[in-house]
């Protein structure tokens, strides 16, 4: 950076230079000639010779023949000037602070005149940039003044306190040039009111003043948490290290000496301010992250309201588009809550209709467990309340825990090889990982004399079967009840990998509320070993409900539980199934044939989006059904 | 007593300046910038004009010009001394050539100037 200075920028450079010389010494001269007392004279002359000592500096540094100066000489020149200067502060102030009674203000005047002459002169800078922008320089910045503005320096709101007016015109007119907006404030208790009154991004604060000094200022600030980041420059004459400490071990972000140099103080304000500057935006970023964690409280708790993200979404960035989405998602999930809501309370009107006559599924048995009868020393018997293709299911008694649970028995046959209740056992065992309020937990897998059972959670309630049973068919509303709650089912089981195989009506239980557990999650994993068409002899029940490549091998994945879903919703929206046949080979015959009517061809209250995606879900080609339970979980929200 | 317009667009110069002159026994009047010097100027009734380079709008030589075309017309030579900090060679030669009788340079050496302006009062160029 040791560019050179074309010869206009250097008699600029001169013409900066030389215009507070001539005011220091035509203001001396002045004041000279009127100065009666010797203490005046003697301090007017030092002014004077000073400001003599000052002109020969900058004449042997850039005489009138030189056109050009380089940075480190005209670097080496600010320095050689310091001396003289605080020579000629030194002498003013004594003329300032002797006491004349008379109240001179004019001969004040003019000495403060020939000491921010004196300041002026150590604030000229050379203009920006070497060589290489010259051109650039002197077309566009024709004079000194000007030329140090340039740089994209941040730009600030700055309070100068200053007990001395001479000090604070110099801060005040250097900072307003390098763009700042400046207040100043002649002393402590002023410098308070000020920085309580209005924000700022920097104080430049004095160390000694009289009313209240720099540090007890700077303590003030620092202990109140409206102030406390506010960077501070401490400005001082006091140049000594422990001074530089004080000031820095009290929260000051900088210290600089004065006399200052100019471009030492740009760049410490530079660095205060940038410094300042990612400080606020990292506040502000915790602040608006805050605020979106708050709001994903407030949706948990179901006190949001759409809009108190408003803050942070105006936001550009990332986190603004988060703001976005979760305001929009935030909406869409209490809309959505609302229609569940709704049409939960359609299928709890539908139950309530029911239950009291509600009969138990399937045809009768002889119990294979008396009432009364207690299993494994821990589950005593109270009544059977069903039975399905593979046993008995019995209300029980657990001792051990004293609660009520369900003991659904198999049939011996089932379990003949061991090779399949291994099977079965691990089944059993993933399907207890299954996390959903919409599944029915099952507990332990057990054996009595021979009879293997199963205990699970015990729920109150009938099924869908009941239901469709005494019904008929369901509304539009209901059927969306169960649709989503089964979804959200089998999601859950999807995720653990377990693939249900068996749902029907007769496994989807209601509780009084409306809430759909799905039963035997895992159990099906029993009959599927016999239940494809190959075996199709020992087929136990309707293979209604069943997606055709179910039914022609054991390669099929959790897509066959969307196709029987799809029979579940088409029977409760139309009170038909989707494949009817008198025997078990029309009924396999039309499932793998024929397509489905639409639902809403069948029942003209069934919208035409609901028909549809009952019809994707019993597509034969299980890839033209969705791809998964929590993709349908999706496709249901934006339904109803 | 002379009358001495001086041309200066920075306030403490011309206050300086022109209190110094002023106790000096001049009676001085005062212009902020070219375009009020060239009028003041045209005016007339000044014996001497002290004129500042590095003024806004149009600068000390070019309102030196036009205070010059204006007198070529009128038949008049008011002297005009040019005063600059620039203080670089070549300087007076330029304030010579733009219709200056003088040149100095700031910070003003208060006697030296005294005496280009007595040297200019007695025998107008």
């Amino acid at each position: 950076m040791s560019g050179l200075f074309t010869p206009e920028a250097v008699a600029e450079l001169r013409h900066e230079l030389r215009t507070p010389l001539n005011l220091i010494i035509g203001y001396g001269e002045m004041l000279l000639e009127d100065a009666t007392d010797d203490e005046r004279r003697s301090a007017l002359e030092r002014t004077l010779s000073a400001g003599r000592d000052l002109l020969g500096l900058i004449n042997a540094a850039v005489p009138p023949s030189r056109g050009e100066i380089t940075a480190p000489e005209f670097e080496a020149l600010r320095a050689s000037l310091r001396e003289p200067h605080a020579r000629i502060l030194a002498a003013t102030s004594e003329l300032l602070t002797e006491e004349h009674a008379d109240g001179d203000a004019e001969f004040d005047r003019d000495v403060r005149r020939v000491r921010s002459a004196a300041e002026r002169l150590m604030t000229v800078e050379l203009p920006q940039g070497g060589g290489a922008s010259r051109l650039a320089f002197t077309v566009e910045h024709p004079t000194l003044e000007h030329t140090s503005e340039h740089g994209a320096a941040p730009v600030a709101n700055i309070l100068v306190v200053d007990d001395q007016e001479d000090n604070r015109a110099v801060l005040d007119r250097r900072l307003r040039r390098q763009g700042h907006t400046v207040e100043c404030a002649s002393g402590g208790h002023a410098a308070l009111a000020r920085l309580r009154a209005a924000p700022f991004d920097l104080v430049l604060l004095d160390v000694l003043m009289p009313d209240l000094d720099g540090l007890a200022v700077l303590e003030r600030l620092k202990a109140d948490p409206a102030t406390r980041d506010i960077p501070v420059i401490m400005i001082s004459a006091l140049d000594d290290v422990a001074s530089v400490v004080r000031c820095i071990e009290r929260g000051a972000e900088d210290h600089l000496p004065k006399p200052f140099d100019p471009v030492l103080l740009r760049a410490r304000i530079g660095a205060c301010l940038e410094k300042k500057r990612l400080r606020d935006v990292e506040l502000e970023y915790l602040r608006e992250v805050e605020r979106v964690i708050q709001a994903a409280k407030a949706v948990e708790a179901g006190t949001y309201a759409s809009g108190d993200l408003a803050e942070v979404s105006h936001r550009g960035d990332e986190l603004g588009r988060l703001a976005r989405v979760f305001d929009a998602m935030a909406d869409h999930v209490r809309a959505r809550e609302a229609r569940l809501k709704d049409q939960v309370e359609a299928l709890r009107r539908e139950i309530a209709t029911v239950t009291a006559a509600a009969q138990p599924d399937g045809p009768r048995e002889a119990p294979t467990l008396p009432s009364g009868a207690v299993l494994a020393d821990r589950y005593e018997i109270h009544e059977e309340i069903g039975s399905g293709g593979m046993g008995m299911v019995y209300r029980a008694l657990d001792r051990q825990l004293n609660e009520q649970v369900a003991i659904k028995t198999l049939r011996a046959e089932t379990l003949a090889d061991p090779g399949v209740l291994e099977r079965f056992k691990s089944e059993i065992r993933l399907a207890r990982h299954i996390s959903s309020k919409h599944v029915v937990r099952t507990h332990d897998i057990g054996e009595h004399r021979g009879v293997y059972y199963l205990t699970m959670e015990y729920v109150e309630g009938i099924t869908v079967r009941s239901l469709l049973d005494t019904r008929g068919k369901l509304g539009v509303a209901p059927t969306l009840a169960i649709a989503s709650q089964l979804a959200q089912s089998l999601a859950a089981a999807h995720e653990q990998g377990v693939i249900h195989r068996d749902i029907k009506p007769q496994n989807l239980l209601l509780d009084a509320t409306g809430v759909l557990k799905v039963m035997d999650f895992g159990v099906a994993r029993l009959q599927g070993h016999q239940t494809h068409l190959t075996e199709v002899g020992t087929l136990v029940g309707t293979p209604s409900y069943m997606a055709p490549e179910q039914l022609l091998s054991e390669n099929f994945d959790e897509r066959a539980d969307l196709f029987s879903m799809g029979v579940v919703l088409f029977e409760c929206l139309t009170g038909r199934l989707p494949f009817e046949g008198t025997t078990i080979v029309s009924i396999i015959a039309h499932l793998m044939r024929d397509e489905a009517p639409a639902p809403s061809s069948l029942n003209r209250d069934v919208p035409a989006d609901v028909s549809a995606l009952v019809l994707r879900l019993l597509s034969k080609d299980p890839g033209a059904r969705p791809a998964s339970a929590a993709e349908v979980v999706r496709l249901l929200s934006g339904l109803g | 007593m002379p009358r001495i317009l001086l041309v200066e667009d920075n306030e403490m110069n011309r206050d300086m300046l022109s209190r110094r002159l002023v106790r000096k026994g001049f009676e001085v009047a005062l212009a902020v910038d070219g375009h009020e010097g060239v009028a003041m100027a045209a005016a007339g009734g000044f014996d001497l004009i002290l004129m500042d380079m590095s003024l806004p709008e149009i600068d000390g030589w070019e309102a030196t010009r036009l205070v010059r075309e204006a007198e070529a017309g009128a038949g008049t030579h008011v002297p005009i001394i040019a005063l600059t900090a620039h203080a670089m060679s070549g300087d007076r030669e330029k304030a010579m050539a733009a219709g200056c009788d003088d040149y100095d340079t700031k910070p003003v050496e208060l006697d030296r100037l005294l005496g280009k302006i007595q040297a200019l009062l007695v025998s107008p160029a």
